[in-house]
């Protein structure tokens, strides 16, 4: 799938690499609770120490909170909750893409009418009423973020299922009287699944902003659980006195944004695939 | 084309009771409005009473047509805070958010437009990686970060704009400029597609043949032909940028439907939410089928597809 890394491929992926090994490690370390309040040394910047002499690479928050502790948990809740809306959007997307790819007529033409409907909300309005009602939780917002983001995997599952199903080796499977659904898993899905990978690595990218936009209009995970949208919300009315409040998680955004983006872009260049948003 | 018009209209209006069918689920997920409506001190029979009025004893069925007949009116019922229509407290915003999402629009087409000829004149490759690269870095940026870097340089550093609230040019100018460009690399990318596409084309050697020079070339002839699949791909895209009002309603406290829409989810105002997302989605389908027909006049092929 991938041949030589360009030197901007490695950039990205050695950032991704730095923000993912922080992510996973700053918990582990000891005395870094992303919890516990010192309010002794509360808005202390980056490189600052409390009075009783204790040292934050980052700085604190307003409750004197370690900020490095904070962002990497919050990095954790918001990979956790990509991950799961990637794998319930995948799932659903491929599996409706494909059956409408499959089946044509009628099938088709009500599968994809119902994604240019939900195409027809934006996807931020969608998310909000949806999360207002039910109410944000890691789970549900996995789920709730997994079932708005299927259209992408399903017009691009349903555009190769079209041509793959005029192929010998399908039509030689359904004259040999193989069902529809052996069909669709045995011979559709393993050739679409590579490139769903690719389109499911762009989408994680746009979930991370979809579940910290959400996170930043507080309708995301809840506190205590940090999460970077609510760091900067929360980091927003003290712009003035401690702007690295808000700074920083967005710094940690932009770095797995952008790398995701451009890990896609290449991914999707290299495999001369048509993306379908 | 009467036949295209009809075809794209009957689209729309299945569109829109598609939208108010899921509207009408997510009104039944929040819960019996009876309940919702009255004071915590009513009593079972206070609510019967409502529901009785309310048309709550009918069938699911008639619920979700009465639903339906009221919503293609507009009557999504009444604020659970406040004594008026949903839609009248949603109307009201409407002239801020639509002030917000134009400017974008042409802060955004504005930008591609510029950048993409200047992209096209330079004879330096390093002006064209240095566009595309802020343009990507902007897209990898989110709206709300953006805006607050904007309010952090613009605001708190320099003083020269406002950072919250809608009034004057000078309160619109961060605002329009972080949703505006936040698709910016979409439509560079688009821009120069459909101007490196006209290059191509006869007429392009022969008013070179003619003894024009590259900018009378570029800006006379090529350039009405590129920018038409550009405004319309940011029509298209009106979509994201509604959706990003909310957002960017909410960083700079502009008073429109984004940010009613969240102050009526922290009170749980589920008519004023839904009234809000409907009227938005109402917008962008319009849009969308304004945009379809006015490019089926301008192109005959779309007509056929």
């Amino acid at each position: 799938m991938m041949g030589r890394i360009s030197i901007s491929q490695g950039v990205a992926i050695g950032l991704l690499a730095l923000v993912a090994v922080l992510v996973a490690i700053t918990p582990l370390l000891p005395g870094y609770d992303p919890y516990s309040q010192n309010l002794g040394g509360s808005l202390l910047p980056p490189g600052g120490s409390s009075f009783d002499g204790r040292f934050y690479l980052l700085g604190t928050d307003t409750l004197g909170r370690d900020m490095l502790s904070r962002l990497a948990l919050a990095g954790q809740v918001s990979a956790l909750i990509g991950l799961g809306a990637v794998a319930v959007s995948l799932v659903v997307g491929v599996t409706l893409g494909l059956i409408a790819g499959y089946f044509r007529g009628p099938v088709e033409a009500l599968i994809m009418g119902l994604a240019d409907l939900q195409l027809s909300i934006p996807r931020v309005l969608l998310l909000i009423a949806v999360t207002a009602i039910i109410g944000p939780s890691v789970v549900s917002l996995a789920i709730i973020l997994g079932l708005s983001s299927w259209v992408a995997y399903g017009r691009v599952a349903r555009g190769m299922a079209l041509s793959l199903r005029e192929r010998e080796f399908i039509l030689s499977a359904r004259t040999q009287g193989a069902s529809a659904a052996w069909n669709i898993r045995q011979h559709l899905l393993p050739n679409v699944l590579p490139q769903m990978l690719i389109v499911g690595s762009y989408e994680f990218g746009m979930i991370i902003v979809l579940e910290a936009s959400l996170s930043y209009l507080g309708l995301g995970v809840q506190p205590p659980l940090p999460s970077w949208g609510m760091m900067v919300s929360e980091g927003q009315n003290y712009l003035a006195m401690a702007p690295q409040l808000a700074i920083l998680p967005s710094i940690a955004l932009f770095i797995l944004v952008a790398g995701f983006q451009f890990l896609s872009q290449t991914l999707t260049k290299e495999n001369d695939l048509e993306m379908v948003a | 084309m009467a036949g295209f018009i009809l075809k794209r209209l009957l689209q729309s209006i299945l569109t829109i009771a598609g939208v108010i069918t899921a509207a009408f689920f997510l009104t039944r997920l929040a819960g019996d409005p009876a309940i919702l409506l009255l004071p915590p001190e009513a009593t079972p029979q206070d609510a019967e009473r409502l529901r009785a009025a309310l048309g709550l004893d009918q069938p699911l069925i008639v619920q979700y047509l009465v639903f339906m007949g009221k919503a293609f009116t507009g009557d999504f019922g009444m604020s659970l805070r406040q004594a008026i229509p949903a839609m009248t407290l949603v109307l009201e915003r409407v002239p801020a958010t639509l002030e917000l999402a134009l400017s974008s629009f042409v802060v955004g087409i504005g930008l591609a437009f510029i950048l993409g000829i200047l992209m096209r004149m330079s004879r330096h490759g390093w002006v064209r990686d240095v566009i595309t690269w802020v343009a990507l870095g902007r897209q990898a940026i989110p709206i709300f970060s953006f805006g607050l870097v904007l309010i952090l340089i613009f605001s708190i550093q320099l003083k020269w704009l406002p950072s919250y609230g809608r009034g004057t040019f000078a309160h619109l100018i961060l605002p329009a400029l972080t949703l505006g460009t936040y698709e910016l690399a979409l439509y560079l990318r688009l821009f120069n597609a459909s101007l490196a596409a006209e290059q191509r084309n006869d007429y392009v050697r022969t008013a070179f043949a003619k003894g024009q020079g590259r900018i009378q070339v570029l800006l006379k002839h090529m350039l009405p032909n590129a920018l038409l699949p550009l405004v319309t791909v940011a029509g298209i895209n009106l979509g994201m940028l509604l959706g990003g009002t909310v957002v960017t309603e909410t960083v700079f406290s502009w008073p429109g439907v984004g940010r009613l829409i969240v102050q009526s989810v922290s009170q749980r105002d589920f008519p004023v939410i839904i009234a809000g997302v409907f009227l938005i989605s109402l917008v962008f389908v319009v849009i969308n089928l304004i945009v379809d027909i006015l490019y089926g006049f301008l192109d005959p092929r779309v007509r056929l597809a």
